[in-house]
């Protein structure tokens, strides 16, 4: 039941996106002083905690954005033989998205 | 089985109502409205998070290029997106939970026999949707005023 | 309401680049259907008017149309329901025009057939010679009944946001018959019917909008019937899916009640 696991997915990163980016955003956009100066983001990249949310964030969002996509792309009465190619391009661009956004905050550590 | 279906399509007009039919929510309720909502909340938080990556790499230039980004991003315009963006979550999100609940079966209620006049499980749990949409309202307002004071 | 103007979607594949409409004015009567109108317009207006009906009484599913832009059945539809003498009428969305109001319903039928909508059993030979009957209580068949009034007239898929886009997509009648016959404790076919659903144009592009339990002329709710299936395949696929045993069978009484007596034939 590949379709059925791969949505489950979906159901669990909505879960855990709606407290890290929740967290994220509250922190970032509602919070006093300035959340977005090189002072406080450089603070935040010490931290080992705000570097496991960032992580976590990322691999959360980007499962659960890119797999929304790809339901999208699908009712376009997309054909079921070219359904494998579709998912590998989507993992590549995933691992690639990845990679340069989690290289940011790491270098920062 | 695809194919023979798609086939069957080609010899008269397909009359498929396309984009326009995802968008287009007519005559149906609440929760058809909230699919399209859903949807493009959900590619606009995608289309954010791509350009807030993108923008994360000027942390890579050090404190000067940082600032000088963020300085960039900081004026009237930005200022709305990021609202936008805050609202469009909260929605995202808790109609997101609504979602998933609904999906599993849960407050959707059993099966009954249909008496006329027919009610849905939808409409039958209506109100708890109501609830959710005034607490996503509540919200917005909330973020609103934080962001004008 | 004395006259009613009904404008009428017209298309002769071959003839017409596209569907057009065409205004009739016609008398209104007390109590008219939709599809009393149609058959007015056809039997004393234009007889060139194609459209499609049988039963006249919401059975059969036949005369499904979309009227002033919500899919409904010509003949389970009150023109005074209408609330207005304007009356748009076109042909299902979502389905290929044969001609003028009728819609070929095929893709729906083949969708319907390749979920195998019957009874899969265990005992293939119980199942073609009984020797009892089934034993099913009242919430076992609560649990399906209402999924079984399906007329197959496509409302739903007319209504259905995800069909408007995918020919592949399976649709909330097919789908939602794949939960009423696996829920069925008759039948042991889950396991089949659950690998159709969970192809990528399965289950899981239904996104909760809710039109064809709104636009379902029979009360029969695709939409909750879905969510179910898609509850019962993610307890399967977590293997939390409890055990079900098959139904149980009652042997008749061999001694049965005396017979009543049946009177004599009075015509020999
Ligand atoms: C806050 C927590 C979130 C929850 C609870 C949540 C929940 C959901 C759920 C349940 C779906 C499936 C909808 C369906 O199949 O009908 C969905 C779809 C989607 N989500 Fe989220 N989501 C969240 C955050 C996000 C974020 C941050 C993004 C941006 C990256 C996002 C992007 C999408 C996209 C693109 C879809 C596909 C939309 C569609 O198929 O119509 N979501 N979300
Ligand atoms: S004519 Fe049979 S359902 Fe309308």
């Amino acid at each position: 039941m590949k379709e059925t696991r791969l949505k489950i997915l979906q159901y669990i990163t909505g879960i855990g996106l709606f407290f890290f980016a929740g967290t994220h955003l509250i922190v970032s956009h509602l919070s006093s002083g300035e959340p977005a100066s090189w002072e406080s983001v450089s603070d935040r990249a010490a931290s080992a905690g705000w570097l496991t949310l960032y992580l976590l964030l990322l691999t959360f969002g980007l499962y659960h954005g890119l797999h929304g996509l790809r339901t999208i792309i699908l009712e376009f009465s997309f054909p079921n033989y070219a359904v494998r190619v579709l998912d590998w391009a989507l993992v590549v661009i995933g691992i690639a998205i990845f990679g340069y956004a989690a290289y940011i905050p790491i270098s920062a550590f | 089985m695809e194919t023979e279906v798609a086939s069957s399509e080609k010899p008269h007009l397909p009359n498929r109502l396309g984009v326009k039919g995802w968008v287009w929510a007519g005559r149906y309720t609440l929760e058809r409205y909230l699919y399209t909502l859903h949807r493009l909340t959900g590619l606009g938080l995608l289309l954010y998070v791509a350009l807030h990556l993108g923008a994360n790499g000027f942390r890579l230039g050090g404190e000067e290029s940082w600032t000088s980004a963020i300085d960039f991003l900081t004026n009237p315009f930005g200022r709305v997106v990021e609202y936008l963006v805050m609202a469009a979550f909260a929605f995202h999100a808790l109609n997101g939970g609504r979602l998933i609940l609904q999906h599993l079966g849960y407050t959707l209620g059993k099966p009954k026999p249909p008496i006329y006049p027919y009610v849905d499980s939808m409409r039958r749990r209506r109100p708890l949707t109501w609830v959710m949409l005034a607490v996503i309202v509540a919200l917005a307002i909330y973020i609103l005023v934080e962001f004008v004071t | 309401m004395q006259e009613l103007t009904f404008k009428v979607q017209r298309y002769t594949p071959g003839q017409d680049k596209e569907p057009y409409l065409q205004e009739f004015t016609i008398p209104f009567t007390e109590g008219m259907t939709v599809l009393d109108g149609l058959i007015y317009i056809k039997e004393k207006v234009d007889n060139t008017l194609s459209f499609r009906s049988s039963c006249r009484m919401g059975i059969c599913g036949s005369c499904g149309v979309l009227v002033n832009n919500f899919p409904m059945l010509a003949c389970h539809t009150p023109v005074e329901e209408l609330k207005t003498d304007r009356i748009e009428v076109k042909s299902l969305p979502n389905f290929p025009i044969i001609r003028d109001l009728v819609a070929s319903l095929d893709l729906l039928f083949e969708k319907h057939k390749s979920i195998k909508p019957y009874i899969i059993s265990s005992d293939i030979r119980e199942a073609e010679e009984p020797t009892a009957e089934y034993v099913q209580s009242r919430e076992e068949l609560e649990s399906y009944v209402q999924f079984a009034y399906c007329v197959k007239c496509g409302l739903c898929m007319a209504a259905c946001p995800t069909v408007a886009t995918d020919a592949l997509f399976l649709g909330p009648q097919p789908l939602g018959q794949v939960y009423r016959y696996c829920t069925d404790r008759r039948d042991m076919g889950a396991k089949e019917r659950f690998h159709e659903a969970d192809s990528p144009h399965g289950v899981w592009l239904c996104h909760l909008a809710g039109a064809c339990s709104e636009a379902c002329p029979k009360g029969v709710d695709p939409a909750l019937a879905i969510q179910l299936l898609k509850r019962a395949m993610v307890f399967d696929s977590m293997r939390l899916a409890k055990k079900r045993q098959p139904v149980t069978l009652a042997h008749l009484p061999v001694e049965s009640k005396p017979k009543i007596e049946v009177p004599e034939f009075t015509v020999k």
